[in-house]
C-alpha cells in the first residue's frame, strides 16, 4: 500500500508538470484496425491568452474521421488524398479528412475543454509504435504549436511542445 | 616684373619634369584604390580555429577585414613538417587556398602571412584537427627582434633624411639668405635617406616573407617588397630626394622650383602608404597625411639650417629668422590640425590611448610634441625679436634651443617609426566588430548564422535558411534560441523577422557572456511541421 502511495506521489510530481502543460489525448493507447475516439484535452491557453482555435493534423493511416461539433465553435475540415487506399467495411477509401479545426471559440486560460473526433485506425498501421496528431493552438495573434515529434531514440519528455500521440497496440 | 620673368623661364625649362612630378604625386595621393582599408585583421578561417574535422578538407579559406594579398601560406603537419600552399585564389576579402594533399589525422596548423593595402604584413595561424587532435605542431610566429630593429632604424633614417634633408633644401632655397650655412648638413641628410630608402624597402620584403636578415639580397624578398604599397612611398621619396639634391647643386634657376616640388613629394610619399593613409575616409586621410608630411618637412627641415646659420653668421641669419618666424605659425597650425584629425580617426576612443600599443606610442609622441611646442613657442615669442635685433646672448640661446628641438624632432621620428609594428585601434576595432558565423547542416535543413559583432553586448543575428540539400526553404517562421548551460544561462528565445532580402534577422539581441553558446534555430516549415537545428557558436571575449 505504502509502495503504491509513493509510486502515485512520484508519478504526480514527475508527470504533472509535463502532462498539465501540454495538449494531450485522453486515451493514449489503441489497437490498429479499431475505431478510436480521440479526445484532445486543452488545459490552458497560449501563455495565458484565451484559446480561439484548435487545429489537428490527421496522420496517414487514420481514416474515416468524423469530428464532433462544439457549441460556440465553427467546425471545419480539410480533405485530401490519402497516400494509398484503405479498405473499410468492404469500401475502398482514397480520400478523407486530413485536418480538423474548431475556430471562432472562446476558451479562457483558466478554463479547460475537450475537442473530440472519431476515426478508424487502419489495420496496417505499425503496432508497437507511436502515432502522433500534431495540434496547433491559436489564441488570437499568439500561437502554440504542439507539433514536435521525438526523433528515434529521443526522449519525448525532453520536448518543449510535443505533439499528442497514442501508442498503437496489436490488432485484437 | 623681374620675378615674373624668371619664373616663366623656369616653367619653360622644367615643364615636363614638373608635370611628371605632379602626376606622380597625384597618383600617390589620389589614385590609390578607395575601398574600405584598414590594417588587415583576420575575421574568419575555414576550418575554424580549433575545429575538429572528420575528413581532410579540399580547401582552406581565410577571411580578412579588408582585401589582402598572401605572401606566405604554410600548412604544418602533425609531425612538424611543412607544406607550402601555393595554389590560392582571391575572392574579395577571402583567400581561398587549395589543399594539395589528403591530410592524415592529427592536429594541423594553417599558418599565413599576408600584406594589406596599407603595406604592412600581418601573420597568424589557425589550428584544426583531422579525426582526433594530436599535440599541436610547433609553428611559432616568433618575433625577429634583429629584423625589427633593422626595420625601425632604416625607417628612422629614411624619415629623418627625408624631412630634414628635403625640408632643409626647401628652407635653404626659399627662406635662407646665405645658402652655404647648413648645406652640408642637408646634403648629408639627403644622402642618408638615399641609402635608407632602398634598405627600408628590402626590409619590408623580408618582413613580408617573415624571412631572416640573411636573406636580404634574395630576389623573392625584393619581389615581395615591390608588391607592397610601401614601394610607392620609397619611389616618391626618392624623387623628392633627387629634386632636393638638384636644388642644392643644380642651376640656380631651378633651385626654388625643385625644392618646392621635392617638398610636395615628401607629403606624397607619406600619403602613399601607412596606417594613417589607409584609414577611411580616404578622401580625407590621404590629403591630411600629405599636408601633415609637408608641414613636418617645412618645420623640421628649417631648424638645422637656421640654427647653423645663427651660430656661424648671425648677421646674415637675421633675414632667415624673420622669414622663418613669419611662415612657421600657419605651418604648425596645419601640422597640428591634420595630426589631430588623423589621430582621432586612428584611435577612435580615448581609452585606446592607454590600452593599445599604438595609443601608447601616440601618447609618447604627444608628450614629445608638448616639449617641442613649448620650446618653439618660447623661441618664437620671446627669443626671436631680440635675436633679430642682434642680441648675441639671445642668439646663442636660440641656437641651443633649436639644437634641442632637432633632437626632439628626431625622437618623434623614432616614435613614429615604431608605429610600423602596431595596428591602430581603428583596425583593432574593425576586427572586434566582425561577426562570428557558423554553418549548421542537418538532413532536414541547414542554416548560416552570423552574429554581429561577435562579442558580448547588443548584437544582431542574421540567418539564411536552406533545405538539407541546398534547396530554398520558405520557412513560415524562424526562432533563434541561444543558451549557455555551463554558465546557467537558460534559452534566450527571439523570433526572427524577414527584412525581405532572403535572410531572417534578430536585432537588439543581448549576449551577456563570451564563450561557447548553443545556438538553435526553430524553423517552422509548415503549419504542422517544424525543424530544430542546433550547433555551438563561439562568442569572442573582446
Amino acid at each position: 500500500m505504502k509502495k503504491y502511495i509513493l509510486a502515485a506521489g512520484a508519478l504526480c510530481t514527475l508527470g504533472t508538470s509535463a502532462a498539465l502543460a501540454h495538449i494531450t489525448l485522453e486515451t493514449q493507447e489503441a489497437a490498429v484496425g479499431s475505431t478510436y475516439k480521440a479526445v484532445l484535452r486543452v488545459p490552458h491557453g497560449c501563455e495565458g491568452k484565451t484559446t480561439t482555435a484548435v487545429r489537428v493534423q490527421i496522420p496517414e493511416g487514420v481514416i474515416a474521421v468524423k469530428p464532433m461539433p462544439k457549441p460556440g465553435w465553427t467546425l471545419q475540415t480539410k480533405k485530401g488524398n490519402y497516400e494509398k487506399s484503405y479498405q473499410l467495411y468492404g469500401e475502398t477509401l482514397t480520400t478523407g479528412v486530413k485536418e480538423v479545426g474548431w475556430s471562432g471559440g472562446n476558451l479562457p486560460d483558466e478554463f479547460y475543454d475537450e475537442f473530440v473526433f472519431r476515426a478508424s485506425l487502419a489495420a496496417d498501421l505499425p503496432a508497437g509504435q507511436m502515432l502522433y496528431f500534431p495540434v496547433v493552438q491559436e489564441c488570437g495573434d499568439a500561437t502554440d504549436r504542439w507539433i514536435e515529434i521525438p526523433a528515434t531514440g529521443q526522449d519525448a519528455d525532453a520536448l518543449e511542445t510535443p505533439a499528442p500521440g497514442i501508442k498503437l497496440l496489436p490488432k485484437k | 616684373m623681374n620675378a615674373a620673368q624668371s619664373s616663366s623661364t623656369i616653367r619653360m625649362h622644367t615643364g615636363p619634369i614638373a608635370w611628371l612630378v605632379a602626376l606622380l604625386v597625384a597618383m600617390a595621393v589620389l589614385a590609390m584604390p578607395g575601398r574600405a582599408f584598414a590594417h588587415a585583421a583576420l575575421v574568419a578561417t575555414d576550418p575554424a580555429d580549433g575545429a575538429l574535422l572528420e575528413q581532410s578538407p579540399a580547401q582552406f579559406s581565410l577571411t580578412f577585414s579588408e582585401p589582402v594579398s598572401p605572401l606566405v601560406l604554410t600548412l604544418v603537419r602533425p609531425d612538424g613538417s611543412q607544406l607550402a600552399l601555393t595554389s590560392f585564389r582571391l575572392n574579395d576579402q577571402t583567400v581561398e587556398i587549395d589543399n594539395p594533399e589528403t591530410l592524415k589525422s592529427g592536429t594541423h596548423v594553417l599558418s599565413w602571412r599576408v600584406v594589406s593595402v596599407d603595406g604592412h604584413p600581418v601573420g597568424g595561424s589557425a589550428l584544426f584537427s583531422i579525426g582526433a587532435p594530436s599535440a599541436a605542431p610547433v609553428a611559432g610566429e616568433a618575433v625577429d627582434w634583429t629584423l625589427r630593429a633593422a626595420i625601425w632604424t632604416a625607417r628612422l633614417f629614411f624619415y629623418a633624411g627625408l624631412f630634414l634633408g628635403v625640408g632643409g633644401a626647401f628652407a635653404l632655397a626659399w627662406l635662407a639668405k646665405d645658402r652655404r650655412c647648413g648645406q652640408r648638413f642637408v646634403a648629408a641628410a639627403l644622402l642618408l635617406a638615399l641609402v635608407a630608402a632602398p634598405v627600408s624597402l628590402g626590409l619590408q620584403g623580408l618582413d613580408g616573407l617573415g624571412a631572416p636578415l640573411a636573406r636580404f639580397a634574395t630576389p623573392a624578398v625584393w619581389k615581395t617588397a615591390l608588391e607592397t604599397s610601401f614601394v610607392w612611398t620609397v619611389l616618391v621619396g626618392l624623387i623628392a630626394l633627387g629634386l632636393a639634391l638638384l636644388s642644392l647643386a643644380g642651376p640656380p634657376g631651378l633651385r626654388k622650383l625643385s625644392a618646392g616640388t621635392a617638398l610636395l613629394c615628401v607629403g606624397g610619399a607619406l600619403a602613399a602608404s601607412g596606417h594613417a593613409s589607409a584609414a577611411e575616409p580616404q578622401w580625407l586621410t590621404r590629403p591630411l597625411v600629405f599636408l601633415h608630411g609637408t608641414a613636418i618637412a617645412v618645420w623640421a627641415g628649417a631648424l638645422a639650417p637656421l640654427g647653423l646659420a645663427l651660430r656661424r653668421e648671425p648677421a646674415n641669419a637675421k633675414a632667415f629668422l624673420r622669414r622663418f618666424s613669419r611662415a612657421i605659425l600657419p605651418v604648425v597650425i596645419l601640422l597640428a590640425a591634420s595630426g589631430i584629425v588623423l589621430g582621432v580617426i586612428q584611435v577612435q576612443e580615448p581609452a585606446a590611448l592607454v590600452h593599445t600599443a599604438y595609443g601608447r606610442l601616440l601618447l609618447l609622441k604627444l608628450v614629445l610634441l608638448l616639449f617641442l611646442f613649448t620650446l618653439a613657442a618660447v623661441n618664437r615669442w620671446t627669443l626671436t625679436a631680440p635675436a633679430e635685433a642682434g642680441d648675441t646672448e639671445v642668439q646663442r640661446r636660440l641656437v641651443r634651443s633649436i639644437g634641442i628641438e632637432v633632437v626632439i624632432v628626431l625622437a618623434i621620428f623614432g616614435v613614429a617609426a615604431g608605429w610600423r609594428f602596431t595596428p591602430p585601434p581603428r583596425a583593432l576595432a574593425i576586427a572586434a566588430a566582425q561577426p562570428v558565423s557558423i554553418h549548421i547542416h542537418t538532413l532536414e535543413a541547414m542554416a548560416d548564422l552570423s552574429i554581429t559583432p561577435g562579442h558580448p553586448g547588443t548584437v544582431a543575428a542574421s540567418m539564411v535558411i536552406m533545405t538539407g540539400d541546398f534547396g530554398p526553404l520558405d520557412a513560415k517562421q524562424v526562432t533563434l534560441v541561444l543558451s549557455k548551460p555551463d554558465s546557467g544561462i537558460e534559452p534566450i528565445k527571439r523570433p526572427a523577422r524577414k527584412p525581405g532580402d532572403g535572410t531572417w534577422r534578430v536585432d537588439n539581441l543581448v549576449i551577456p557572456l563570451p564563450g561557447r553558446w548553443k545556438a538553435r534555430l526553430d524553423i517552422l516549415v509548415s503549419d504542422f511541421e517544424a525543424v530544430k537545428i542546433e550547433a555551438p557558436i563561439d562568442i569572442r571575449s573582446d
